[in-house]
């Protein structure tokens, strides 16, 4: 078993572990890990045994004191190379630091590396990396995927043996959907909850900074320090922050709960269905109550609109990746133009090209009105279906994902298309900004399954209230 | 829209707000002396990757009170559009600016003939950065860029294509430099202003041509004037008028084709998800109401009515923001007839051929109401008050003592003056005689002679009234 990151925290505070001593122990871990399943894009050994080490000498009383921190590609961090998975910011090292990678190390956190990712965050099993990037394998079994984005992220979580917390993102799923395959909790907060600032940005309306650990209470932890309200992301809320871990372990009595239906529909893994009910069943042990619900148009409609909104942000954020200011840079021969076109063509991998082709076609004058305002709209309407249900019940739950983690044999045969619906349950709770929460719901056949829990905007709360009785011992 | 005129002018004015920060970050906007290029930069104004715009709220304020100013209908909120297209100058690859819902529409602003030109919209946005090139435009086989312009607040005033002339043209970038003025927005030392403008004669159908880039109101008018007659000729010598963007090369005095226009532009636009509506309460915008100052027309009419100047002299010394200052300060002092006469025409030929403005202008209202109030009271002559203007301009002095020391007081003295004619008569036979001949010129001959011995402290006038007694004799 191992020790829990605020136990660590605790025994850093208190002198009873030596930063220094814990951190080498910790690099020289993800090293072998590395080597095997692929979760760093970049290790950042130097400044992890700096902050050790002024840890040490200053003593620190921080929440985080001593925590290995991983931080996804696609967060920089200040000094060390931050490309968001993505051949074409090869080189980039960030002059400042997130957010919430500065509230972490404020807290005495300890960065350690940048976890692999989709390129950009553009996949749902951690396969589509930039040119020249290596696919992180699932830690459970490395014939199969970790899911993604934040595919490194969740794998680290589970493989390692030292008390850590991930800080992922999530798009349209890329938190929960990795924490699923992985057998890990992973939290997607709502919608400005976290600041964004110096997150590399997908969809910027929908991208979501959250904790993924292998114990609840530490996710819980996570949130805390990260969340609150950020001056220099103009999206950021100016919530209040509660104190999440003490919702852990509290009376499930009472509880609502709205089993969505669709979701247990013909594209299901019968083993997944199985284990998500078999967790129902027992939140309802615990004295919750359930009742099944439909959400129609989050089923419907939700991957279209969420597929239109996110590439047309997405082919705006990427514009600026060209060859000039930061990332790659070559000989400039000819113009403008086509040195942009030269550098785009040869560093962007297959999936980030689709996307920018298919969020460029969407907000183009002439079909603008029928697919990037529509969806917008239709965005709107899938918030008030939640928002109905959110007035009779607490939390909404499914499965994560519709399957257990499939091998990339499997995946090299998934069209886009199928390659996208592997989203189905994920994106509509993120179109609609609501918190959600991995549950790993148990095994089946040797791979874990993950069942999804949705809350209200603003009531994480509830969600680690229902996470409880499946947290580790 | 369908045309009849002769010719049809439509314009868009791009106005450097004068704020302290560039519009999205705390970087200065305005530039230092010394500053080298890409120096005024930030993570933010440069697009760095997880950077994130905050929106300056003094720039919304200035640009309201343009709104205002103009009598736009305000927007009830304030929201930001990505344009997006590639071009060098752009950090990001796309502007923030506004596109669906600009902050003020349907303005208007009238001529001195009192035609009004229609303002179809007031928007915000950010400057792109500044391409150098080294060896001059179209010498250079490389394009340097400085990103110290990058983000500085810009606001954006279109016209109905109301305009007939190039003189109305001219006449209404000065009226709204006038406004811009008196509204403190703008600053002509620091700020840049710069003009677009669509033209096309019906001798060609009205095709469009756009001239991008024009700066100051004379080479609006040149501008104009040059492509009328390029596309009259074009049309008489049995040319085709096709639709185009074109320059403005001042020093050759010339347009010259930039790149033809086959479909609108396509930039794609989507709202900026980075940046939350703004809300424009009316609160806000009656506070910036109440703060407007006075503008120009307004006090042309206020001057004509209580001070019963010209209109003429009212409508130029109105125009001009320090020149209304100073007027209004010098009119409590001495007439305020004399003190417009003098300032409208005096000083501005003084300062005109000095080659000096109002930001370098030395001399203040005491040093005006000084010389004013001599002249008033006739205790120096006209032609001395215009010899010390000239020298004031050059380097201000006591205007009191200067004329106590140097004896420039007006001989009022009749005796003197009587004394000196009947010298004068003596001493000029010849021109007595003619005079008595009735030679005018004979007359002025001796009045001048009176002036030299007076050096020029005695009123003409009663040097004539004196000479003539004497000749009559």
């Amino acid at each position: 078993m191992t020790m829990r990151a605020s136990e660590l925290a605790g025994g850093v505070r208190d002198g009873s572990i030596d930063p220094v001593e814990h951190t080498e122990k910790v690099l020289e871990e993800i090293e072998r890990i590395d080597k095997d399943y692929h979760y760093l894009n970049t290790i950042c050994a130097d400044r992890a045994r700096k902050a050790a080490s002024d840890l040490k000498k200053g003593g620190s009383k921080g929440r985080l004191a001593g925590i290995p921190l991983s931080i996804k590609d696609s967060i920089v961090v200040k000094g060390v190379e931050s490309t968001g998975g993505s051949a074409i910011l090869k080189g980039y090292v960030p002059v400042f630091n997130a957010t919430c990678v500065e509230r972490g190390e404020k807290e005495g956190a300890i960065v350690i590396g940048k976890t692999s990712q989709d390129e950009f965050g553009f996949g749902a099993f951690a396969v589509n990396v930039g040119k020249g990037f290596r696919i992180p394998k699932n830690p459970i079994d490395p014939t199969r995927a970790t899911g993604g984005s934040s595919g490194g992220a969740a794998g680290l979580a589970k493989k390692a043996s030292f008390p850590t917390i991930s800080y992922g993102e999530s798009t349209g799923g890329s938190i929960v959907n990795p924490a699923s395959f992985c057998d890990v909790f992973g939290l997607c907060p709502t919608y400005g909850r976290v600041s964004r600032y110096g997150l590399i940005d997908y969809g910027n309306s929908l991208d979501k900074v959250g904790p993924i650990s292998r114990y609840l209470s530490d996710v819980a932890l996570g949130l805390e320090v990260m969340a609150g309200h950020d001056a220099k992301d103009s999206t950021s809320a100016d919530a209040p922050v509660e104190e999440f871990s003490s919702s852990i372990g509290k009376d499930l009595r009472g509880l609502r709960i709205g089993v969505i239906k669709e979701s247990f529909g013909e594209g299901t893994e019968e083993d997944v269905k199985d284990a998500v009910w078999t967790g129902i069943k027992r939140l309802e042990g615990e004295g919750a109550r359930y009742e099944e619900v439909n959400t129609p148009l989050a089923f419907e409609f939700g991957i279209p609109a969420y597929y239109i909104i996110g590439t047309s942000e997405a082919s705006t954020n990427l514009a600026k990746y060209c060859g000039m200011r930061y990332g790659v840079q070559e000989e400039t021969a000819d113009g403008f133009n086509e040195y942009f076109t030269r550098i785009r063509s040869e560093n962007l991998g297959d999936e980030a090209k689709r996307r920018v082709m298919l969020g460029t076609f969407a907000r183009m004058s002439g079909v603008r009105d029928a697919y990037y305002l529509k969806a917008a709209k239709v965005r709107t309407k899938i918030i008030e279906e939640y928002k109905s249900l959110f007035k009779r019940f607490d939390i909404l739950v499914s499965p994560t994902v519709p399957y257990k983690p499939p091998t990339f044999d499997e995946i090299g045969r998934l069209t886009p298309l199928q390659h996208y619906m592997a989203d189905v349950m994920t994106v509509s709770p993120n179109l609609a900004g609501l918190p959600h929460l991995n549950i790993p719901a148990g095994m089946k056949k040797g791979l874990p399954v993950g069942m999804m829990a949705i809350a209200d905007h603003w009531k994480e709360s509830e969600l680690f209230r229902a996470g409880a009785p499946f947290e580790r011992p | 829209m369908s045309f009849s005129t002769e010719t049809v002018i439509g314009m868009e004015i791009h106005a450097e707000l004068k704020t302290k920060t560039k519009l999205f970050c705390s970087c200065s906007r305005e530039a230092n002396e010394f500053e080298k290029p890409n120096t005024r930069t930030c993570p933010v104004c440069l697009g760095h990757p997880g950077s994130k715009p905050v929106l300056n709220r003094k720039a919304v304020e200035y640009a309201i009170r343009v709104c205002l100013a103009t009598g736009c209908a305000i927007s009830p909120a304030l929201i930001f559009s990505r344009k997006s297209y590639f071009y060098p100058d752009l950090a990001k690859n796309y502007q923030i600016s506004q596109y669906e819902q600009p902050l003020g529409t349907k303005g208007s602003l009238s001529l001195d003939s009192g035609k009004e030109i229609g303002i179809t919209r007031v928007h915000m946005e950010e400057d792109p950065a500044s391409l150098v090139h080294p060896a001059g435009v179209g010498g250079s086989s490389s394009v340097l860029v400085d990103y110290n312009r990058s983000g500085n607040p810009l606001c954006e005033i279109v016209t109905e294509p109301d305009l007939e002339t190039p003189d109305e043209a001219r006449e209404f970038l000065k009226k709204l430099t006038s406004i811009l003025n008196y509204l403190d927005v703008f600053d002509a030392d620091s700020c840049i202003i710069k003009a677009d403008a669509n033209i096309s004669i019906k001798g060609s159908g009205y095709t469009r041509v756009e001239i991008k880039n024009i700066t100051g109101y004379k080479e609006v008018e040149r501008a104009l004037r040059y492509e009328i007659t390029r596309q009259r000729q074009e049309v008489s010598s049995g040319g085709r008028i096709i639709q185009e963007t074109r320059g403005w090369d001042a020093d050759k005095g010339l347009t010259f084709r930039m790149r033809t226009k086959e479909t609108e532009d396509d930039y794609g636009y989507i709202i900026d998800p980075d940046l939350t509506a703004t809300a424009i309460s009316a609160p806000w915008v009656r506070r910036i109401k109440e703060g407007l100052p006075e503008l120009a027309h307004e006090k042309e009419t206020r001057y004509v009515l209580e001070h019963k100047i010209s209109i003429e002299d009212a409508r130029v010394i109105a125009a001009e923001k320090d020149l209304a200052r100073l007027f209004e300060k010098v009119a409590e002092k001495v007439s305020p007839i004399l003190a417009a006469r003098w300032l409208r025409r005096e000083l501005v030929r003084v300062m005109n051929y000095s080659k000096i403005d109002f930001s370098g202008l030395k001399i203040d209202e005491k040093h005006l109401s000084d010389l004013l109030t001599l002249v008033e009271q006739k205790r120096i002559t006209e032609k001395t008050a215009q010899k010390l203007m000239e020298q004031l301009i050059k380097e201000p002095f006591d205007v009191h003592e200067h004329v106590e020391k140097n004896g420039l007081a007006s001989v009022n003295d009749d005796g003197a003056i009587e004394e000196a004619c009947s010298q004068t008569i003596n001493a000029n036979p010849q021109a007595v005689s003619e005079y008595k001949a009735g030679s005018e010129k004979a007359l002025n001959f001796l009045i001048g002679q009176v002036m030299r011995q007076t050096k020029g402290k005695a009123d003409p006038k009663i040097i004539r009234e004196k000479m003539l007694a004497g000749l009559d004799h």
